[in-house]
């Protein structure tokens, strides 16, 4: 049935501000924040209850409607963009958060729950959900579960897959599946809620979350380091880890991106001595922490060239704005071409040389600004578009040179999509990180649990 | 040119461990804050290294820059950063947070400078937690000395320093002499605020306070770092301010949401009584 004619249809059967067509909400809610696609969904729903998700679920399947769930909206690959007449189902009016049970550290919320709002809930208790990132202000628990979202604290704490207990949520046919509640251990066969963690929406809709919550962290120490190349930089990775001290961030970025978070944010560099890379270390202040001692050790055995240390909280938080400025500073300077590629870590120094030596060849003069997380094997690859080529012309150069990247990276088994997800964006190139085989798996799930395909169709792989 | 800091610990507002208020608002209860340096106290530390060096070769200090706290012993770690970040020597007075007022640290410090004899006292206008803005002109008046307050940008002369202060609607500018206490405002750090006798001017420092080299904060372990007792400094340590009530601000009011611009009209009319 037609989207329009199906919401007319079943707009009685709900409360009278459920749907809204209003033209500049349907803008705004028919995108995330890619630029890519033309918003167009022909309505959206705000269900305030898992029974209503349910109710609108079931008569979707029954009328083979496309739905688009949707959260804060924030993703980097087009998963919850709507651009072709789909409904989209909104969880922002679903966001109650029950008590934090201090005893289990969990807290059962509301998949429409802002991350920052779980955080403060928490906060008050010591403890917190850590699962953290630029966009926590707009970012919902669903949509972070949806798509196992990442951050600058995933070596210290992973993925948000590691911290969910339990979900609840509502299958393509309007069931609604209670999975594993809040227990740490529940070995009786295949463990459903995983499969939902990640999926972009497109197998089910996560109404509820049981959440896992870990110790609100003391003060931590905030290092940059300058050093000479990628190598260098994995080297100090390895004689950090072998520390007993705790990591909370290990960030890379190289000069050129210093340089322009510089230019753009008119500020000086903290350290004396220019270098073609710079390390961002955070560690967790503990009780009985040599760091002194190792740091003593770092100019003896060669591992850096210059570093410093912040003295104060507010010079911690100077040292995060040059590596969180990037990916801004990128775009108020120039036009960035956006990858985000993960590596096995003992991969990185070998793909880094190659990736250099292919673009040098291919795409001479091109400058490419490399920052990521690289602790966690995750590269942020930013090409700039050239002064004086025509924008046409660049996108159609990246198209290309993305190929490139892909099959480099399809060859030191790493990821064509490391946190970003899959969406519409990446979806051409998915080919690159997964076989033919196990698409053939996911296309079978895809089918067992949302036979109409209904839910998100289009995201991650077509059928 | 020697120059004393007068460096005092606040409470880090920017941490997750708030200030607690026990029942009845006697005191504050301080266990399990982070701590940092007052910033205006910070701001003129960098001042007084810009004053013993040479901008553009800073390795070779000319000059002493002597920091100075009150507090107990687990303060240090205040001073041992301000040691990584350039001063030279420090010295902890020996006391508990709440039995200080600025009266009695303006005595006891009065002590100390008699005995360190610097040419110059540079501290902050004001700590960011009491706000008194007090202890620098306390100083001045129990040492007789001359005092610049609010300085926004320091030159050092023969036997002097040119202080500009900013005030409405311009610049007014003192010729102190040394010894003379002059309180630091926040544009002190601008990269064209401070300059020394033999930095040129035509040199510009970063914005902001410096950042420690690692090496620098290996060497810090190494400075001196000396106690002095309080009842060393003044025999009497009675508090002159006393006191009475701690109360938190109070919560934010819940917001309404409005129907639209007549009842947004309407409540600011009738509830907020603004128009």
């Amino acid at each position: 049935m037609d989207p329009l004619t199906f919401v007319e249809s079943i707009r009685g059967q709900f409360p009278p501000d459920f749907f809204t067509q209003d033209p500049s909400e349907l803008l705004e809610y028919g995108k995330d924040w890619t630029r890519v696609y033309t918003p167009d969904p022909s309505a959206i729903a705000f269900p305030r209850s898992t029974e209503e998700v349910a109710r609108l679920l079931r008569l979707c399947h029954q009328a083979g409607v496309p739905v688009v769930p949707s959260g804060g909206r924030t993703g980097l690959a087009a998963g919850a963009v709507a651009a072709r007449r789909e409904l989209v189902l909104s969880l922002s009016r679903m966001r109650r958060m029950d008590p934090v049970d201090t005893l289990g550290q969990t807290v059962r919320v509301q998949a429409g729950a802002v991350t920052e709002a779980v955080h403060h809930h928490c906060s008050e208790h010591g403890l917190t959900w850590p699962v953290d990132f630029a966009s926590k202000g707009s970012s919902q628990v669903g949509g972070n579960i949806a798509t196992n979202a990442g951050g600058v604290k995933v070596i210290r704490y992973g993925l948000t897959r590691q911290w969910v207990l339990g979900l609840q949520v509502v299958t393509a046919a309007g069931e609604v599946l209670e999975l594993n509640g809040a227990l740490e251990k529940n070995n009786t066969g295949f463990d459903l809620r995983q499969l939902f963690i990640g999926s972009e929406g497109t197998l089910g809709v996560i109404t509820e979350a049981t959440l896992k919550l870990a110790r609100l962290p003391g003060g931590q120490d905030v290092l940059l380091l300058a050093v000479e190349d990628v190598p260098a930089v994995l080297r100090l990775f390895e004689a950090a880890r072998r520390e007993p001290f705790q990591i909370s961030a290990y960030e890379f970025f190289t000069d050129r991106c210093a340089a322009r978070v510089e230019r753009h944010r008119k500020i000086a560099p903290p350290l004396a001595t220019r270098a073609p890379c710079y390390v961002l270390l955070e560690l967790e202040k503990g009780v009985d922490y040599n760091l002194d001692q190792w740091l003593s050790t770092l100019f003896e055995r060669e591992l850096i060239l210059d570093g410093t240390m912040a003295q104060t909280s507010s010079q911690g938080a100077q040292l995060w704005a040059l590596r969180e400025g990037i990916s801004e500073s990128l775009s108020a300077t120039g036009l960035p071409h956006k990858n985000d590629v993960s590596l096995p870590i003992a991969g990185l120094s070998a793909f880094c040389a190659e990736f250099g030596r292919v673009f040098e060849e291919r795409y001479p003069g091109w400058e490419i600004c490399l920052f990521g997380h690289i602790g966690d094997g995750n590269l942020h690859i930013n090409v700039m578009k050239p002064e004086g080529m025509e924008k046409a012309e660049f996108l159609a150069q990246t198209s290309k040179a993305d190929r490139d990247l892909f099959e480099l990276v399809r060859q030191h088994r790493g990821s064509i999509s490391a946190e970003h997800g899959v969406g519409l964006l990446k979806k051409p190139y998915l080919g690159y990180s997964r076989a033919p085989e196990e698409l053939a798996v996911l296309r079978a799930v895809k089918q067992a649990l949302d036979p109409k395909n209904i839910l998100n169709p289009g995201k991650i792989f077509d059928l | 040119m020697k120059i004393l800091v007068p460096l005092k610990r606040v409470a880090d507002p920017d941490n997750a461990n708030k200030v607690k208020i026990p029942a009845g608002g006697a005191t504050i209860d301080t266990t399990g804050l982070e701590w940092k340096p007052n910033p205006f106290d910070e701001y003129a530390l960098e001042a007084a290294l810009r004053l013993t060096e040479n901008g553009a070769s800073p390795k070779a200090r000319q000059g002493e820059v002597v920091v100075v706290s009150f507090g107990p012993k687990d303060m240090e770690p205040t001073l041992r950063s301000a040691l990584a970040t350039g001063a030279d020597r420090a010295i902890r007075v020996d006391a508990k947070d709440d039995q200080l007022d600025g009266a009695l640290v303006a005595r006891a410090l009065k002590a100390l400078i008699e005995k360190e004899k610097p040419d110059y006292v540079l501290m902050g206008k004001q700590a960011v937690d009491g706000d008194s803005n007090q202890v620098g002109q306390m100083l001045a008046q129990l040492l007789g000395w001359p005092q610049a307050t609010f300085a926004a940008t320091i030159q050092e002369e023969a036997g002097a320093l040119l202080v500009g202060r900013e005030v409405d609607g311009g610049v007014l500018t003192l010729r102190v002499k040394g010894p003379a206490i002059v309180t630091v405002d926040l544009r002190i750090v601008a990269p064209t605020s401070v300059f020394s006798k033999s930095t040129a001017r035509t040199f510009k420092y970063n914005d902001g306070v410096r950042f420690a080299p690692l090496p620098a904060i290996m060497a810090a372990k190494k400075k001196p770092l000396a106690e002095v007792k309080l009842s060393e400094l003044t025999s009497d340590t009675a508090l002159r301010v006393e006191y009475v009530k701690f109360e938190p601000p109070p919560g934010r009011q819940a917001g309404v949401k409005v129907k639209d611009v007549g009842d947004l009209v309407h409540r600011l009319k009738n509830d907020a009584k603004v128009l």
